[in-house]
Order: C-alpha cells, then structure tokens, then sequence
C-alpha cells in the first residue's frame, strides 16, 4: 500500500479526526459545531500555504496539496447530486399527497428517474454515456441530445424575447445616469453589428459612407468596451475580489458559520 | 398624439414579441449577406494560434452549455478546425455540467469527420467532463492524468499515444476556454496566473464585458466575443485557408457568419423599441407638465 | 422528412415558445420535464465521468495505491447525512471540508488572479500625455480609483469623495449600458439558434426543401 506523507496526512487530517469529532460529538454536543470548524480550518489553509511555501510535503509530488485536489474533484460530484434528494423528497410528498400541481411533479420525477436510470445503466453496464464503440449513440445520448439540449436552449432563448419587451416599455431616459446607459447601450448595440450597411443597402450611392462609418462606430465601440467599460469592470473586479478574499479568510478562521447551519453563537 | 402615445406605451407585449420573432425569422428565410469587420481580441486570437508549430497542445475546454451553443459552438469548432489543419494536438476537455460533456462530444464528432485522415487518440482526445472546476485547474497544473485519468470512454490515459508526451497545463502552448460564466475566469485568474499557460477566450456576449478587463491587463492572448466574435474567427480562418472558405460559404450547419444577419435586425428593431419607448415616454412627460 | 429526435426537439420547443402567448399546460409540462431530465442528466454525467473513473475504478483496479480514495467517497456520502433528522450535524464536517477547500482556492485566485493584475494594469505611468496616454491610460486610472472610491462603504464620503464616487457611477452606467447591449446579443443568439433549427431543419425537410 502506499503511505506518502501526502496521503497519510490527509487520512489523519480528513478522516480520523472527523472520526473522533464525530464519536465525541454524541456525548459533548458542543463539538458538534467546533469538531468541523477545526477540520476545515485545515482544509481552507492547505491550498493556500502550498502556494507560499513550496516545500516537498505540503506541495510536492507526493505531498498534500495535489492529493487533496484529487480528493475534492470526488467530494464535488457528491456534492452536486445533493439537492436531487430534495427534489425527490419534494415530488414524492408532492404525487402521494395529491397537491396542487402534482402530475407535474410525476413529469419532473418521470424525466429524473428516466434520464438518471440511464446514466446509471451506463455505469453500471461500462457503456458510458456518450457513443458506443460502434460509433453509434447511447440510449442516455439520445435524450441528451433530442430532451435536454433542446429544451435547455429555448428557455433561455425565450429571455430575448422579455428583454425586448422591457427595452420599450421599462428603459427610460429618467435622468443624467439612465440617459448615459441607454446611450452606451445603443451605441455599442449599433457598433457590434453590421447596422450602417443593413441601412443603406436599400441605397447603393450610400453604400461606401455607410461602411466607412461603420468602421468609425466599431472603433468607437471598442474603445467605450476596452476603456470606459475595462475601467469600470476592473475596480469591480477588485472590490468584488478583495470583499470575496476577506469572507475566504473568516470562513477558513470559523469566523464566519453560516454555511454549516450555525448561528454566531454557537 | 398624446392618445397615440399612451396606446404605443400600453400595447400588449404580444406585438412586440411578434416583431422580435419576424425579425430572426425572416433573414433566416432570406438571408442578406452583410459583411463581418474584425476586431483587435479575436485577431490576436487567431495570430497566436497560427504561430503555433505541428504537435503544440492545445486544450480545448467546453465550459459552457445549450444556453450559449448558438454563440460557442461556431468558435469552439473553428478553432479546432484551425488547430487540425495546422496539425496542432487538440485535447478537449469539459468542465461545465449542464451540457458540456454532449457538446464537447458533437462538436468534436462534427468536425473530425471533415478530416479523416487524423486519428483519435492520435492527434486529437476527449478527456469528457470533470466535476469541480478550480480543483481540476489546480491539479492540471501539476499532472493532468491525476485530474482526468481516463479519456470520455474509460480508456486510461497511459494507453492513449497523444497524451504522453503531455503531463501538465505548463507543456501546453495555449489553451482556449470557451466559456459561459465563472469557469474562463477560474482559467485565466487561477490557472493562468498559477502555472503560466497562455488563455484565449470565447465568452458568451452577456459575460464578455468583464474579460476586457482581464485583456487590458494582459491575462488573456486573445478573446471572441460572442456570436460577433466567432463570426470574425470564421472570416480570418476564411481568409487564411481557401478549403475553410469554400466550407462556410457552403455548409448547410448554422455558422455564426450566418446568424450575424438576424443578429443585426434584431439590433435594429431593439434600437427602435428603445427610441420610440422613450420619444412616447417623453411626449406624456411634456404632455403632463403643461396640463 | 425529419428523424422522430428532430419532431421530439422540434415540439418541445414550440411548446417552451407557447409561454409568450400565455402561461398554459403544455409550457408547464415542457418546463417540469426540463426540471427532471436536466436533474437526470447530473446523475448520468456526474457517475459517469466523475465518480466511476476517479473513485470507483482507482479503487477496484489498484487499491493498493488508491486506498485513500476511501476517504473522500466516505465524505461525499456523509454529506448526504444531512437528511437523517437525529444525526444531520455529522454532514457538517463533509461540508466543512468542501467549502473550505474551494474557499481556500478562491482566496488565492482572487489576489493572484484579481487584484494584483488589476491593479497593476490601473497604475501606469501617466508622465507622458500623450492622445494615447490620455484615452487610454488616464481615462481608465480615472475610472478604476473613482469606481473604486463609490464602492468604498466603510466610511461616510465628504463633498470630495461623493464627487468622485459620481464619476465613477458615470464609468459604471457606461460600462453596464455596454453590458445591456452585449446581453442583447447574447440572448438573441440563442433565439437565432432555435429558431434556425425550426426553419431549416424541422419545416424545410417537412416540406420538402433542401
């Protein structure tokens, strides 16, 4: 069996304390919140320090930074089919109770347990999810392909249907701020596209001036787009960092409970 | 004219969707041709990609879904369209759930066929998807199989010829995020910045505004700006390569050259509902202050 | 004629479309099944390349040097321990794990990634005025540290700071009017989509056009 230090570590870490937190918790209820703040402290600070201390047993081959990537790549497919839980929860109380609008659950749960099942049997079976060795597709490709695909992309193409609707009737000029907006707006909206040319080609003599303004306006729009809007979005981006980086370091320090269910008290 | 107003601002919203559905419509049934300009983010894009030599890596990753396939597709397939007659090694790999593994897989499927004397495994690989996006950055930037250690099929990666000479993200010459949402970010603030690998982006239109700012300060080689951006890339790819030329101008697929028609309508018929909403909003307004 | 894959897309669509006319059956049934299969489809993607070629075949084809694979599989079902009523807080050391972990990746980004090339690209030399210089270089300084200035809170702003931080709501009314207009692409492209599927490759084959 292998036993590099990265991985002994991590065990130590990651599972034998929790195991003891988890025991003692059952007598000490206190624990219950202190136990999992103490093992994620760890968890928080390993990838950090790994990157200012670059030493063979926190960020080498076999230390624990790169294995507790791999692990967490695992714990975030767990994570990710945490609410399907819910949701069945949910359907099922739903259907049995008979409630407002419960064929619609049996429909959700109908599409879930289909889609799923074929997933599974896709694992199950080693035949995947994508195509066959024959070339041809999965059962799961399929409802991918004709189910999800489809429906995933007219929904959120119906989007652009509403955002017209509220550019006539909600974008209004009010004031010095909303006048700026609509005026970027309209002006990268014309430099983005072709617009000067689709304008004039009902009239060929304006033809060449439309082009050569349209270059003018696509410059325009990438100067607004790299200046004004690069400025901008940059303290943004600073502000929103320096804000997420400060909530990063109370989270790993247990300052900050919320996520775990805990209120500041306990 | 006041009642004419009012009427304008009160009309049922059905209308309006109407006019924003003929006007997709009708330039797809009657296409008009008009014409793509480039911009400085996609050039740079596509030059840096060109000065790659035969058997440079390149990754591909699909991190976006059906709700951008219109806009990504198109630059996600011209790129490895790009990258196979340059005889560039493509790994393609996805990092976003909800849709990007069948994507990936499509595209990929789409456009090998148009060259069938590369060989999978070979010249190119679909390493599938990976959950955990920043973890997976993190690791690739170390050893890549300890990320991915099979390819979309199962089969190891030690068994797959292209990926031995490729450990990790810093042997790779560039690698191209198409992306919706966080995940280009995480490549350009984390990866990029962590292990050095140059990042060209193709985000959807609604998230490019904020990779400007990442371009201004030299993070990125390069950016395609939505469904505009990958109508540029197909015209520089035209322009550079006859054989990709004769495609676009005769493939029956959806190109975004194409979609640019419709795109500049609906601009258009946006641009109006904006100016009328608000000469009707202003005419009340004056109406009501002299009453 | 269009394969039965092309008519089940094809319909699903036009019912999803039915929405703009009015709320209806047919919309909310298309809308439950996308619920289900998009959900469906987490669980196939999720067990098949996640947790089948990271935990499952690692550990049955090598355990030996894959054994601590156990511990991360342990956690991810403890997670789920939070829908037993009497024992839930055990999921708090799995979740504690797995948010610190990201959390702690994060923070390094954000500095590394964020705020450090950030500002780097903000603080240029400006001795040199010229045009380029000045559209470029002086106007973005300007609107980084003014917009910075607006989103500062923890203090009251005087007469000066108020004056800046308007400069900055300019900088930021211009950059979200950009945003608009980028987000008006970006939503139409999808449109585009669809719809160019409807017409070309539902309608036309139907109808006998190539």
């Amino acid at each position: 069996m292998n036993f590099e230090f990265g991985r002994v570590a991590l065990v130590v870490l990651f599972a034998l304390l929790p195991i003891v937190g988890i025991a003692l918790g059952f007598f000490v209820p206190a624990l219950r919140a202190r136990g999992p703040l103490f093992v994620a402290f760890f968890a928080g600070i390993i990838p950090i320090l790994s990157l200012y201390i670059p030493r063979q047993f926190l960020s080498g081959e076999t230390g624990m930074r790169p294995r507790l990537d791999q692990w967490l790549i695992i714990v975030y497919g767990f994570a990710l089919l945490l609410g399907i839980v819910n949701v069945i929860q949910n359907g099922s109380r739903k259907i049995a109770r008979r409630e407002k609008g419960w064929p619609y659950s049996a429909v959700l749960m109908t599409g879930l347990f289909l889609t799923g099942g074929l997933g599974i049997w896709g694992a199950v079976s080693g035949q995947g999810i994508t195509t066959l060795p024959d070339g041809s597709g999965t059962p799961f490709k399929w409802i991918a392909d004709h189910f999800f695909l489809p429906l995933q992309a007219t929904i959120f193409a119906l989007l652009a249907f509403f955002m017209a609707s509220a550019a006539f009737r909600a974008f209004r000029a009010r004031n010095t701020e909303a006048t700026i907006l609509l005026a970027a707006g309209i002006v990268v909206m014309a430099g983005r596209v072709p617009l000067l040319e689709f304008l004039s080609s009902p009239f060929p003599p304006l033809q060449p001036t439309a082009a050569v303004a349209s270059q003018g306006l696509g410059k325009l729009t990438e100067w607004i787009m790299s200046t004004p809007n690069g400025a901008a979005q940059s303290g943004i981006i600073i502000g929103a960092a320096l804000g997420a980086a400060s909530m990063a370091i109370r989270v790993i320090l247990g300052i900050e409970r919320g996520y775990l269910g805990l209120g500041g008290g306990e | 004219m006041a009642r004419f107003f009012d009427k304008l601002l009160n009309l049922d919203r059905r209308w309006l969707f109407l006019l924003v559905f003929l006007g997709v419509a009708v330039p797809i049934i009657l296409p008009i041709g008009l014409p793509v300009t480039t911009t400085g983010p996609t050039r740079s894009a596509f030059e840096y990609i060109e000065a790659l030599k035969p058997g440079d890596y390149v990754i591909i990753s699909f991190d976006y879904g059906p709700s951008s396939a219109p806009e990504n597709d198109p630059m996600a397939e011209g790129i490895m369209r790009q990258c196979f007659l340059k005889k560039i090694r493509v790994v393609v790999i996805v990092l976003y759930q909800l849709g990007g593994l069948q994507l990936a897989s499509n595209s990929v499927a789409k456009v090998s066929a148009e060259f069938p004397n590369l060989k999978y495994g070979v010249d190119y690989v679909n390493l599938g998807y990976k959950d955990g996006a920043a973890a997976v950055m993190k690791r690739m930037g170390d050893d890549i199989a300890g990320a991915f250690p099979t390819d979309v099929r199962g089969t190891p990666l030690s068994q797959i010829p292209i990926m031995k000479g490729l450990r990790s993200l810093r042997q790779v010459s560039v690698v191209v995020t198409v992306a919706t949402g966080l995940i280009g970010e995480y490549w350009i603030t984390q990866a990029h910045q962590q292990s050095g690998v140059p990042v060209i982006v193709g985000p959807t239109a609604v998230g490019a505004p904020k990779y400007y700012a990442y371009l201004n300060a030299g993070q990125l080689v390069g950016m395609l700006g939505g469904m505009k951006g990958a109508a540029e890339y197909e015209k520089l790819l035209a322009a550079r390569y006859p054989e990709l030329g004769r495609f676009y101008k005769t493939t029956r697929a959806f190109t975004a050259t194409k979609g640019m028609d419709a795109q500049t309508v609906i601009h258009f018929v946006i641009i109006l509902f904006i100016l009328i909403g608000n000469i009707a909003f202003m005419s009340r307004r004056a109406a009501q202050k002299k009453a | 004629m269009p394969d039965i894959g092309t008519w089940v897309a094809a319909l699903l669509t036009l019912f999803a479309f039915s929405f703009l006319y009015k709320d209806n059956p047919l919309f909310r049934f298309t809308e439950s099944l996308f619920a289900g299969v998009s959900l469906g489809y987490y669980v196939g993607t999720t067990l098949n390349q996640t947790l089948v070629p990271n935990l499952i075949k690692p550990l049955t084809h090598d355990f030996n040097q894959n054994w601590d694979l156990l511990v991360p599989g342990l956690l991810g079902l403890l997670l789920y321990m939070r829908y037993v009523p009497k024992t839930g807080w055990v999921a708090r050391y799995a979740l504690g794990i797995y948010v610190a972990y990201y959390i702690g990746l994060d923070f390094t980004r954000r500095i590394h990634g964020e705020v450090l090339p950030q500002l780097g690209r903000a603080i240029v030399p400006l001795s040199h005025l010229d045009g380029h210089t000045i559209f470029y270089s002086l106007i973005f300084a300007i609107g980084v540290f003014s917009v910075l200035i607006y989103f500062f809170f923890s203090k009251e702003q005087d007469q000066f700071t108020r004056r800046i931080a308007r400069v900055g709501i300019w900088f930021l009314m211009v950059s979200f009017g950009a945003a608009f207009g980028f987000t008006v692409m970006g939503r139409v492209a999808l449109l585009i989509g669809r719809l160019n599927f409807l017409i070309l490759d539902w309608i036309y084959p139907l109808i006998g056009i190539r």
